[in-house]
């Protein structure tokens, strides 16, 4: 990701009204959690799988602050079971912004079924969702997903794809 | 040990503290060991989402002490959350799993903790948390609540209890949405802060 990618982001966050970032690490992301680290606004909590990070964005929202669950696009299907129980059983939301691993363009062919199952996972779910390519998109797309989600207390997804990471 | 005598132990030392609860026949053993808690716990049924909720409170109200109500299999179903609080060394999280060595809400078949080899609060405290404890006894379980609810690191206490549930008892009517929204009324209100507020007028 472009610097100023990682800055588009991190406004985003900071304009939506987040304080708690939980992350499990991935390549198409590198530049942007480290700069969550740094950034005194945001506490960071690194987490074993993704599905644990949703439960903890859940007990995040719980509590009044606000969290994000960021993640490769691989880290959706790890989160399904406490994403369909939480937002199901009790509308208890989870905002997620992901790296689109596996789109047209994708060079590894592991990460080819990222691509192929996020999108069906997602409306599986019925998690609105926007692909964001473009970074004057992102910081908009971020405040909106909030937007939605503190409305119908439901999950939302922002997935960044094409040059914005790559 | 019954896991009844064990809540209303627990309960006697709770005042303004929030509690996450984990699934099954503890949800309403804890309504009614714990009247006085029942706004103030969130009955959820989420296997391995209990204490990674408990946590996400946790870091949210750093100033409020948060009791996670886990099982063994709901513990074992997502052990990595004990390596995140080895690291993240919260100061007022106070975790309880109520370890009954079986499934007991589907009819009692075995957990991995059932066969003597498996012991939650040795994984804990190989994952950095160094307050956990396992308790076979009443006396044991109430003086460690009262340690845990303390402590400003990480606790974990493992309940060895039989696997009965407490006879005639009432059930709990609401499902998991009215259950939130009765939790978070209560945290809004004790908190003074807005968590679902006003839809806007336009």
């Amino acid at each position: 990701m472009k610097q100023s990618a990682v800055d588009a982001v991190i406004r985003g966050l900071k304009r939506a009204g987040v304080s708690i970032v939980c992350y499990l690490p991935d390549s198409l992301f590198k530049e942007l959690y480290p700069a969550l680290d740094a950034d005194p606004e945001i506490r960071t909590i690194r987490v074993t799988n993704e599905g644990e990070g949703a439960a903890i964005c859940g007990g995040v929202f719980l509590s009044g602050k606000r969290a994000a669950l960021v993640m490769e696009n691989s880290g959706l299907r790890a989160s399904v079971e406490p994403l369909a129980r939480m937002g199901l059983g009790a509308g208890i939301p989870v905002v997620m912004l992901m790296s689109y691993r596996g789109e047209l363009g994708e060079n590894n062919w592991w990460a080819i079924p990222h691509g192929i199952t996020m999108e069906p996972v997602l409306d599986a779910l019925r998690i609105p969702y926007r692909v964001v390519r473009e970074e004057d998109a992102i910081e908009q797309s971020i405040v909106e997903a909030y937007d939605w989600s503190y409305n119908a207390y439901y999950h939302s997804a922002i997935a960044l794809g094409g040059s914005v990471v790559r | 040990m019954k896991r009844y005598d064990c809540m209303t132990a627990l309960a006697g030392h709770l005042r303004d503290e929030l509690v996450i609860l984990s699934l099954g026949a503890s949800v309403d053993e804890w309504y009614n060991a714990a009247p006085h808690m029942r706004e103030g716990s969130l009955f959820q049924q989420q296997l391995g989402c209990v204490t990674p909720q408990a946590f996400g409170l946790a870091a949210g109200l750093p100033h409020r002490r948060i009791v996670s109500l886990d099982t063994d299999g709901g513990m074992m179903f997502n052990l990595g959350i004990l390596a995140t609080l080895g690291n993240e060394q919260p100061k007022n999280l106070f975790v309880v799993v109520w370890d009954n060595e079986c499934y007991q809400s589907i009819g009692g078949p075995p957990t991995h903790t059932a066969f003597g080899r498996v012991d939650i609060a040795a994984i804990a405290r190989g994952a950095g948390i160094d307050k956990a404890y396992t308790v076979t006894t009443l006396e044991a379980f109430d003086a460690h609540c009262e340690a845990g609810l303390a402590a400003e690191e990480p606790y974990v206490l493992v309940a060895k209890v039989s696997g009965t549930v407490q006879p005639d008892i009432r059930r709990k009517h609401s499902d998991g949405r009215e259950d939130k929204y009765i939790f978070v009324r209560h945290v809004e209100k004790t908190e003074d802060i807005v968590i679902m507020g006003p839809s806007e007028h336009n």
